[in-house]
C-alpha cells in the first residue's frame, strides 16, 4: 500500500495517449515555455480561426482546447467545470458544432474554426441570445453560462424554432448547479419566438 | 399598494452583462506575472498513518519550485474543524483539542491532502505528484455514522467518535420539553420509524481554486468565497498575522451553496506555497477533488417515535439521530424539523459522529432538508395510517407560535398551506388511497411546509456621493449567484430616492469593502441590506444638513448596523410545497409532473432573481430526493461517484417547471420587510417529493435518494 496516488484517477495525459492523440503531434526540440531549465515539450504550430480571426499558434501537444483558449490566448470566458466531459461549462463551437473543449486537444483545431462566448457579440451589440439571457435572468452564478450560450447558439443555427423539449435536449449536456434550468429554456424560447 | 419605486420591481442584474459576455473575472481567470501552478496529492486511504514521505524526486524535477507536506508545513486550518468566521476566536483556536492541519498525519479520509506541489505549469505539477513517494500504514476505518457509534468501532480520535464541540464537549445535541413517555402512554396510537439521508455535495460549477500573492508581509488572496470578511479573519488567524496584512478578493464566483463562507485549506496551501517560493501561486482543484476534498451535506440516520390522539393531534415526538461528520467537525450536524410542530412533549438527541468519509459541512440549509425529510415523512406516514388528509393534519399540528411564550413578527404559514392546496388543486391530485392507480403508471401528490429563521444581525455598509451625484455603495458581498450586488444596488437606490443609474456598487474586496456577514445562512439581504438602508438614511441626513458636495469633495456615510428584534419576537419565513409525481412501478422511474412552491419571504426586493432562488432550491431538493448520492466503496473506503455523472445532479431534461407564489408581507423588520430566501426553496422540497412518491405507490421510501432500484425492490 505504498503507491503514491495522484488526485486524478487517470491523468488527462494518460487518457489522451490512450486515444492516440500524441500521434498527431510533431515532436519539436525547442522548449515550449522558453525556460532553459525545463525539458523540451512536444509542441506544434497550428492555424486556427478563433472568433472569425485567423491565427497561428504554437501549442503544446498535451494542451486541451480549453487550455489553449484560456491559458494560451487569454480567452477566459470559457470555463472549466469538470475537465472531464461531464458538465459542459467549456462548450465552444468547433466548425459550428458544440464540443466540450476540455475533451478535445488543441492540435485537433488545426485548420478549423472555433467560436467562443467572446465571439458572440458584434462589438457592443449583443447576440439576441445574450440579451435574452440577461432579460430572463438565466445566469445565476454565471459559471455555466458560456457553455449554455454556445449550446443554444448551435441549436438555433440548425433549428431556429425549436420546441422547449428540443431546447432541453440540445442543452442537456450543460449542467447548471444553480438549477436555473426553467429560465435558460425560457430565454432560448424567447429568442426563437422573436425570429419567427 | 406598493409605493416603492425600485424595490419590488423585476430588475435585470447589475452584472449579468459581464456574465453573458465572458468578461466576468472568476478566481481561476486571474493570471499574475511569474505565477506558479499548484496541485495537491491526496490520500488514497480513508484512515492511515503516514510513515514517511519522500519528496526528493519531485523536488529534483525541473520546473518544480516547492513541495509542502505535514513535515514542513504545520499550519492549522481552524475553520476546517470548528465553525469558522465569527465562531472562530483566538480562545477557540487555543483550546481546541482536535486540530485539523493543512496536512494531517494520520490522514482520516480518502482525499485528505498529503502534499502540495508548486511548479511552473500545471502539467509539471501534476507529474511531480506522481513522483512523491508516501509510505502509509493503513488503519481500520468506519464509514457509517451508526457503525461509528458501536463500542468496537475504530476510533478516529482518542476522545472517541462522538464529535467534540468547540469547547471539547462530547455531548449529543438535543432538547427536552414536557414528558414524552407520559405523552406516549396517553396517546391513542404511537408510531416508530427510521429514515436515512445520503451524503450529497454542493457541487457548485466553479471548482475551487485560489491565487495567493505576497508583497513583503502582505498577502493578497483571490479565492471564491461568499464571505470575504470571514475568509480574511480566518486566514490571518491561521497564519498568525494581522488582519491588516491580508486582502481577500472575490469579484465573481461560480456558486457556493454553503461551502465558501470561511477560508479553505486550498487558500492556506496556496498562501504557504506562495510564501515558500516567493512567487504568486494558483492552486487548482479538479472536480473530483471538489467532491472528495471539500465537504457535503451530512448524511443522517433518524429514529422517530410519534404519539397521536384519535383526532390526529400530535402528543409527543421523540427523535434519536446520527449525523456523519467525517473526521472533523466542520459544522454542527444538527437536524431541523421537530420544531415545526406545536407539541408539548418533545425529546431529541442528535449525535454528530466522526467517520472516515469526506468532511460534512454547510450546504444550503445545513440541517434542514435532511431533517425535514425525516420528520415530515414520519408525520405523513402517521397521517396515512390515520387515514387523514395531510393538509388537515398539518393545519392541526403546525407551529403557530415559536414556543417559549414568544410570537412571530408576522405569520402566514396557514395562508401558505391553504393557498397552495387550492392553487395546486390538492383535493384532485392527492390519492385518498395511496398507490391506488391501477397498472404500472401511478400518480400521487405530496406536500410539506416550512418555518425558517429570518433573524436580524450585524453587517456594515458605506455609501459615498460625489459632486456629480454619483452614489457608490461599498458592501462586503461577492454575489455567489443569488444576486446580492443587485439587491444592494436596488435597496440603495430606493432608500436614497435616486434612479439605479446614479448608483454604483463596490464589492468583493476586503481593501475596499466593509464587513458583511458573508453569503450563507440566507442573511445577506436582511443584514447587509439593512446596513445599506441605514447608510442611505445617514447620507440623506448629511446632504440635508450640508447640501450636495461640490468640486472634488465627497460625502461618506459609514454604518455598522446590528439591529435586534424586541424580546419575545421571532422572525420566520414560511412556505408550503405541493408536488405531483408519476411513478413507473415497473421501471422505477419517477417523474415530477407539477410543482408549486408557496413562499413568504417577506418583501421581495427583486422578483426576477427571487423566483430563480426558489426554482434553483426546489430543483436541488428534487435532485437530493431522487438522484444525488456520493457512494462509498465499503472495502476501500473511497468515494465511487465523485463527479457530476456519478453523483447524478439534475440536468435540463430532469428539470420540471416550478411554479412559485410569493405571499408578501412587511413585518417592519429587515430592509422593507425582506426575509430569508436563498435556502428556503430547498428546505421543504425533499420531504414533499418523498411524500408524493409514497402517495403514488403506497410504499414509504425511507432511505434517500429514492432511486429506481429501490422503487423496483418494493414494487416487484
Amino acid at each position: 500500500m505504498a503507491d503514491p496516488v495522484s488526485s486524478f484517477d487517470v491523468s488527462r495525459r494518460e487518457f489522451l495517449e490512450g486515444t492516440g492523440a500524441v500521434a498527431l503531434a510533431a515532436v519539436a526540440a525547442v522548449p515550449a515555455l522558453g525556460a532553459d531549465e525545463l525539458p523540451s515539450v512536444p509542441h506544434t504550430a497550428i492555424q486556427v480561426t478563433i472568433n472569425g480571426v485567423k491565427q497561428k499558434i504554437d501549442v503544446e501537444d498535451r494542451w486541451t482546447m480549453v487550455e489553449m483558449l484560456r491559458d494560451g490566448l487569454g480567452l477566459t470566458g470559457t470555463k472549466i467545470g469538470c475537465d472531464r466531459g461531464e458538465c459542459g461549462a467549456c462548450t465552444v463551437l468547433l466548425d459550428g458544432k458544440p464540443v466540450y473543449s476540455c475533451s478535445n486537444l488543441a492540435v485537433w483545431a488545426d485548420g478549423r474554426s472555433i467560436q467562443t462566448v467572446e465571439g458572440l457579440a458584434k462589438g457592443d451589440k449583443l447576440d439576441p441570445l445574450q440579451q435574452a439571457f440577461i432579460d430572463h435572468d438565466a445566469p445565476q452564478c454565471g459559471f455555466c453560462t458560456a457553455g449554455q450560450l454556445m449550446s443554444a447558439k448551435a441549436l438555433l443555427n440548425n433549428n431556429p424554432h425549436p420546441t422547449a423539449d428540443e431546447v432541453r435536449a440540445a442543452m442537456t449536456g450543460n449542467i447548471c448547479r444553480c438549477s436555473n434550468y426553467n429560465r435558460y429554456v425560457e430565454a432560448v424560447m424567447s429568442v426563437s419566438g422573436a425570429r419567427a | 399598494m406598493n409605493t416603492l419605486k425600485t424595490v419590488g420591481i423585476s430588475t435585470t442584474r447589475i452584472d449579468t452583462l459581464q456574465r453573458v459576455t465572458g468578461k466576468a473575472q472568476y478566481t481561476n481567470d486571474v493570471k499574475l506575472p511569474g505565477m506558479l501552478y499548484a496541485k495537491i496529492l491526496r490520500s488514497p486511504h480513508p484512515h492511515a498513518r503516514i510513515r514517511s514521505i519522500d519528496t526528493s524526486k519531485a523536488l529534483a524535477m525541473p520546473g518544480v519550485k516547492a513541495v509542502l507536506t505535514n513535515e514542513n508545513c504545520k499550519v492549522i486550518w481552524g475553520a476546517g474543524s470548528i465553525a469558522g468566521g465569527v465562531q472562530y476566536s483566538d480562545e477557540i483556536k487555543k483550546i481546541t483539542k482536535q486540530h485539523r492541519y493543512a496536512f494531517n498525519n494520520p490522514v482520516r479520509f480518502a482525499g485528505e491532502p498529503v502534499a502540495a506541489v508548486a511548479a511552473v505549469n500545471r502539467h509539471i505539477a501534476e507529474e511531480a505528484l506522481l513522483k512523491i513517494h508516501v509510505e502509509y500504514e493503513p488503519l481500520p476505518f468506519v464509514l457509517d455514522q451508526e457503525d461509528a457509534m458501536k463500542p468496537d468501532a475504530p476510533q478516529i480520535w482518542p476522545e472517541g467518535n462522538l464529535a467534540l464541540s468547540n469547547r471539547n464537549e462530547a455531548v449529543p445535541m438535543g432538547q427536552k420539553r414536557g414528558n414524552v413517555q407520559d405523552a406516549f402512554a396517553k396517546s391513542d396510537q404511537v408510531f416508530e420509524d427510521r429514515f436515512s439521508t445520503a451524503f450529497v455535495h454542493n457541487a457548485q460549477m466553479e471548482p475551487r481554486s485560489a491565487v495567493a500573492h505576497w508583497e513583503g508581509d502582505h498577502l493578497t488572496l483571490y479565492t471564491p468565497t461568499g464571505g470575504i470578511a470571514n475568509c480574511r479573519t480566518d486566514m490571518a488567524r491561521d497564519l498568525g498575522i494581522g488582519q491588516d496584512k491580508v486582502r481577500v478578493i472575490s469579484q465573481y464566483m461560480g456558486g457556493n451553496f454553503g461551502n465558501k463562507n470561511q477560508n479553505q485549506d486550498a487558500d492556506l496551501i496556496a498562501a504557504m506555497l506562495a510564501k515558500q517560493t516567493g512567487a504568486p501561486v494558483k492552486l487548482e482543484l479538479s472536480r473530483k477533488e471538489d467532491y472528495i476534498g471539500m465537504h457535503g451535506r451530512w448524511p443522517t440516520t433518524q429514529y422517530y417515535k410519534v404519539g397521536v390522539s384519535k383526532d390526529g393531534a400530535i402528543q409527543g415526538i421523540q427523535l434519536r439521530g446520527y449525523s456523519g461528520m467525517g473526521p472533523y467537525r466542520k459544522n454542527s450536524g444538527a437536524m431541523a424539523g421537530v420544531e415545526l410542530y406545536e407539541v408539548a412533549n418533545v425529546e431529541t438527541s442528535i449525535h454528530p459522529v466522526y467517520t472516515n468519509k469526506t468532511v460534512s459541512g454547510n450546504f444550503r440549509g445545513p440541517e434542514f432538508p435532511q431533517g425535514y425529510f425525516g420528520m415530515q415523512s414520519m408525520t405523513d406516514e402517521v397521517c396515512a395510517n390515520l387515514k387523514m388528509d395531510p393538509v388537515d393534519f398539518v393545519l392541526k399540528n403546525m407551529t403557530r407560535k415559536p414556543g417559549g411564550g414568544a410570537k412571530y413578527t408576522d405569520y402566514s404559514l396557514e395562508e401558505c398551506v391553504k393557498r397552495g392546496a387550492s392553487e395546486f388543486e390538492w383535493a384532485k391530485r392527492w390519492k385518498k388511497v395511496p398507490g391506488s392507480d391501477p397498472g404500472a403508471i401511478k400518480r400521487g401528490a405530496g406536500m410539506s411546509f416550512m418555518a425558517f429563521r429570518s433573524g436580524l444581525g450585524r453587517s456594515d455598509a458605506v455609501i459615498t456621493v460625489n459632486a456629480q451625484g454619483k452614489y457608490t455603495v461599498h458592501v462586503g458581498v461577492t454575489d455567489v449567484g443569488a444576486g446580492a450586488k443587485s439587491t444592494m444596488w436596488m435597496i440603495a437606490a430606493e432608500e436614497l430616492g435616486v434612479p439605479l443609474s446614479q448608483v454604483d456598487v463596490m464589492w468583493g474586496d476586503t481593501d475596499h469593502c466593509p464587513y458583511s456577514v458573508g453569503e450563507s445562512g440566507s442573511r445577506t439581504t436582511i443584514m447587509t441590506g439593512g446596513a445599506v438602508v441605514e447608510a442611505a438614511r445617514d447620507l440623506k441626513k448629511q446632504i440635508a444638513a450640508k447640501g450636495m458636495p461640490a468640486g472634488t469633495a465627497m460625502l461618506t456615510a459609514t454604518v455598522s448596523a446590528n439591529p435586534r428584534l424586541p424580546e419575545g419576537l421571532v422572525r420566520s419565513a414560511f412556505a408550503a410545497h405541493y408536488v405531483e409525481v408519476e411513478v413507473d412501478a415497473e421501471l422505477g422511474r419517477i417523474k415530477v409532473l407539477k410543482y408549486l412552491a408557496v413562499h413568504d419571504c417577506g418583501r421581495i426586493i427583486n422578483p426576477l432573481t427571487a423566483h430563480g432562488q426558489i426554482h434553483g432550491g426546489v430543483l436541488m431538493g428534487i435532485g437530493m430526493a431522487l438522484h444525488e448520492d456520493l457512494i462509498y466503496d465499503k472495502r476501500s473506503g473511497t468515494a465511487l461517484t465523485a463527479g457530476y455523472y456519478g453523483a447524478r445532479v439534475l440536468t435540463h431534461r430532469d428539470a420540471p417547471k416550478i411554479d412559485v407564489i410569493f405571499i408578501e408581507n412587511d413585518d417592519g423588520y429587515g430592509p422593507y420587510g425582506a426575509k430569508s430566501i436563498g435556502e428556503a426553496g430547498k428546505v421543504p422540497a425533499v420531504a414533499a417529493v418523498g411524500n408524493a412518491v409514497a402517495n403514488a405507490i403506497g410504499h414509504r421510501m425511507k432511505d434517500l435518494p429514492i432511486t429506481r432500484d429501490k422503487v423496483i425492490a418494493v414494487m416487484a
